[in-house]
């Protein structure tokens, strides 16, 4: 670890901002035109990512609420996007100023759980679209600094070809993969509980890299603002967002893929944690009470979630108090940044908070141990 | 204590709670969350014969799953749905306790579910002083489905027949629901004639956009002001029961799946879906706009509510949303006005003095499956174990009573 006088804090989510040329730099323009992700003027002089001619659904040329003033607001144009989004290097400064030794990554534009390209329905774009986002990330940030943990986006389905770029990217320096948690509502796919995604699961586990469901794919799930400016409606997301994932991880709890792939390492991002306390000891208490145990299931799901699971936390404090329920060991940090939620540049305020209620060894699983065995990081 | 109506009221109605006695603690346990069980022939008393005839909802025979002759709900000459006649698992006898049985026939549901007098037999035996009456099967939600003057037809007469319970007893606190497809006035008067029956709160739908659909408005539309000023002057507290058939389900449903691994895979999300509509509760303005009308989580745990504190003030004080109006912090808003019910948690009352102790009520689910009859008292010593009694009071009655006006009292 990198030693300083303070405890080291792997965060475990954190957004990178892609460059207006990523995908036109590295797809042929001859061969996709107007298809390749692209930022377009519109009449009021703001820009908006367009995919495959499809305007993406993101309030900004970038999301980065963090970095504007008042947090009010997303840059509009490419222009006023902040560097300390898209520059590795002033990524590192960002760092440091508040107190991160190692930032796990996530897409912006590719999605934050990795869905956007999903929504193409021609694979070969698909696939260019996800190598490209996957050998950017390699070669710009990865490369220039081991502080950066670079995570894998895949095509959507077949399985096969999902399995078959994550072995072509963990070959590349990736360490983790992202993947929607409800595919089926990005394209007419299986159910996401079908074998047919084992090849996925399996290769996750064969090559001990965490499969990362982030918040944000399972949109039906979500309470959708109604008559809110955008900054009261962007904090009202930042509630329902993560608070969907209860569907997403009590489904995959109870699917079968974890008992078929018992060392397979799955990470549940932008979560919170006072949520899935309470929904770990309510799913305990339904599969008591329908009698599970009598129809093949070995394990409770708050037993399977131990096992093989984990939930991140940003602001929380309350919930730390009864980390015991949940888990300590499946307890993950991050600061989110750079999103209008991010803690950023006070993430150390929030850890100090916890004062007397989390002892210097849960703190430091919480903060840097759990994550460093999960992604490897000595 | 003679209750005082404030003179800043624009309810002019004498309500029932002024005459009433005070109920009477004989155990020191009220559920604020059990469910009614109407009569077979709780609609057909309250509907005129003449105007809707057999569309009624009422009992009747038909063709079970394996040829046999078993009884059904029927609404506007449709099946209502149900694993059986009545949803009383609970209150069941049955040969194996690894089974859940749902009665099939009429004959077979126990009257301590339906029997006012019976059933407070029921209540006494399982040492519970009231209950809080939420609506059950073939009440919970679908009357809308059949048009805007059946399904008035069909609330009025649900409310008349839980308005007899009332009558029975005064153990007994009804909950009103409400005629989604009619305009807010008459929305309001039945309301009011709610509060005249002596109903104690109102039960409602998360998001009746999403769930009736049909042009009705999204909950956070001043449409709705009018409920929540006539909710707040009546001091009849708004429930979310489990999810409130908010719609909000973030994976489809898998054909693999048993009917029991489906119920605990739909059912156990419930507080991630909560954990939504209050935080609604907060950015809508809803909480600040009406600041004494007190809202109620049922079913649907406790330590939840943290999430919805931390997560609501952490984007507040990022996004400095007092620059929107918000002048309050929100859990403040929270504290003051949300109440929730447990029944078996541990994280919650590990939690408790985070959650507010004042704000905490227990519930037995009376008679559904999950349902702590008829050991309740074993579930509460279980649940509180280590927790003094000055702690239990105010989550295991106290609470209750004032907030359901058990005591008689107004504020």
């Amino acid at each position: 670890m990198r030693g300083h006088d303070r405890p080291e804090f792997i965060s475990v989510d954190e957004h990178v901002q892609e460059p207006p040329d990523l995908w036109e730099s590295r797809l042929s323009k001859a061969k996709w035109g107007d298809r390749i992700p692209h930022l377009s003027r519109q009449r009021d002089r703001s820009e908006r990512w367009v995919v495959d001619g499809a305007p993406l659904d993101l309030p900004g040329a970038a999301s980065a609420g963090a970095l504007m003033p008042e947090r009010t607001r997303e840059p509009q144009r490419w222009d006023e996007v902040p560097p300390m989004a898209y520059s590795p290097a002033e990524r590192l400064k960002a760092m440091d100023a508040d107190g991160v030794d190692y930032a796990v990554l996530y897409p912006t534009i590719a999605g934050a759980s990795g869905e956007t390209f999903g929504r193409i329905t021609d694979p070969e774009l698909e696939l260019a679209c996800v190598q490209a986002y996957n050998d950017w990330l390699i070669e710009e940030w990865a490369a220039s600094s081991d502080r950066f943990i670079p995570q894998c986006i895949v095509p959507l389905y077949p399985a096969e070809a999902a399995a078959a770029e994550i072995r072509r990217a963990v070959a590349l320096g990736h360490r983790g993969v992202i993947y929607p948690s409800v595919p089926m509502k990005l394209r007419d796919v299986p159910h996401i509980n079908e074998p047919e995604y084992d090849p996925i699961w399996s290769t996750c586990q064969e090559l001990a890299v965490p499969l990362c469901f982030h918040s944000g794919a399972a949109v039906a799930g979500e309470l959708q603002p109604y008559g809110m400016s955008d900054a009261v409606a962007g904090a009202l997301r930042n509630l329902t967002r993560p608070a969907s994932t209860g569907g997403v991880m009590v489904n995959f709890l109870m699917s079968g893929a974890l008992t078929r792939f018992p060392e397979l390492q799955v990470v549940f991002s932008e979560t919170g944690l006072g949520w899935a306390t309470y929904l770990l000891e309510y799913a305990d208490h339904q599969f008591a009470g329908d009698k599970l145990a009598h129809e093949g299931y070995a394990l409770t799901p708050s037993q399977v979630f131990r096992r093989q699971c984990y939930v991140t936390g940003w602001y929380d404090q309350i919930s730390l108090k009864i980390r015991h329920l949940l888990g300590v060991e499946n307890i993950l940090w991050s600061t989110n940044f750079p999103l209008a939620t991010s803690t950023w540049p006070k993430s150390w305020d929030t850890i100090r908070g916890w004062g007397e209620d989390v002892t210097p060894e849960d703190r430091d699983r919480i903060l840097w141990r759990n994550a460093a065995k999960l992604y490897k990081i000595s | 204590m003679a209750p005082k109506l404030q003179p800043r009221c624009r309810f002019s109605i004498r309500l029932a709670s002024e005459s009433e006695e005070t109920v009477e603690i004989k155990f020191g346990l009220i559920s604020a969350d059990s469910h009614i069980v109407l009569d077979k022939d709780a609609f057909s008393r309250n509907m005129s014969k003449t105007k809707w005839g057999d569309l009624i909802p009422q009992v009747r025979e038909t063709e079970g799953r394996d040829g046999k002759k078993v009884h059904r709900w029927f609404v506007h000459d449709a099946p209502a749905g149900g694993w059986g006649v009545a949803n009383c698992p609970a209150a069941m006898d049955s040969p194996n306790p690894e089974l859940k049985i749902f009665p099939q026939r009429w004959e077979e549901v126990p009257p301590k579910v339906y029997d006012p007098l019976e059933r407070l037999e029921a209540l006494d035996d399982d040492g519970i002083d009231a209950e809080i009456l939420f609506p059950n099967d073939p009440a919970r939600g679908q009357f809308f489905a059949f048009g805007e003057e059946f399904e008035l037809a069909c609330v009025q007469a649900h409310n008349d027949a839980t308005g007899e319970w009332r009558a029975a007893s005064d153990r007994y606190a009804p909950l009103l629901i409400l005629p989604y497809l009619s305009p807010i006035e008459t929305i309001v008067a039945e309301v009011e004639r709610g509060a005249r029956m002596g109903h104690r709160g109102i039960t409602v739908l998360g998001e009746p956009s999403h769930t009736v659909k049909q042009g009705v408005k999204h909950f956070n539309d001043p449409f709705w002001y009018p409920l929540w000023e006539a909710a707040q002057e009546l001091e009849m507290p708004i429930h979310f029961h489990e999810s409130a058939n908010a719609g909000l389900v973030s994976v489809p449903h898998w054909d693999g799946y048993s009917p029991n691994a489906f119920h605990t895979v739909m059912t156990s999300p419930t507080a991630a879906m909560v954990a939504q509509l209050i935080p609604n509760l907060v950015f809508s303005h809803i909480l600040d706009r009406f600041p004494q009308l007190k809202w109620v989580c049922a079913e649907a745990g406790l330590a939840w509510i943290n999430y919805v504190c931390e997560g609501c003030d952490h984007e507040w004080e990022q996004r400095h949303l007092w620059t929107e109006g918000f002048t309050t912090r929100p859990s403040e808003l929270v504290h003051r006005q949300v109440y929730m019910n447990f029944w078996y948690e541990k994280s919650g009352i590990e939690l408790r003095h985070t959650i507010g102790l004042d704000h905490i009520m227990w519930e037995s689910d009376y008679p559904h499956t999950t349902s702590t009859y008829p050991k309740s008292w074993d579930y509460v010593e279980k649940t509180l174990a280590g927790v003094p009694d000055e702690e239990r009071r105010p989550m295991l009655y106290e609470n209750a009573m004032r907030v359901y006006r058990l005591d008689g009292a107004r504020q």
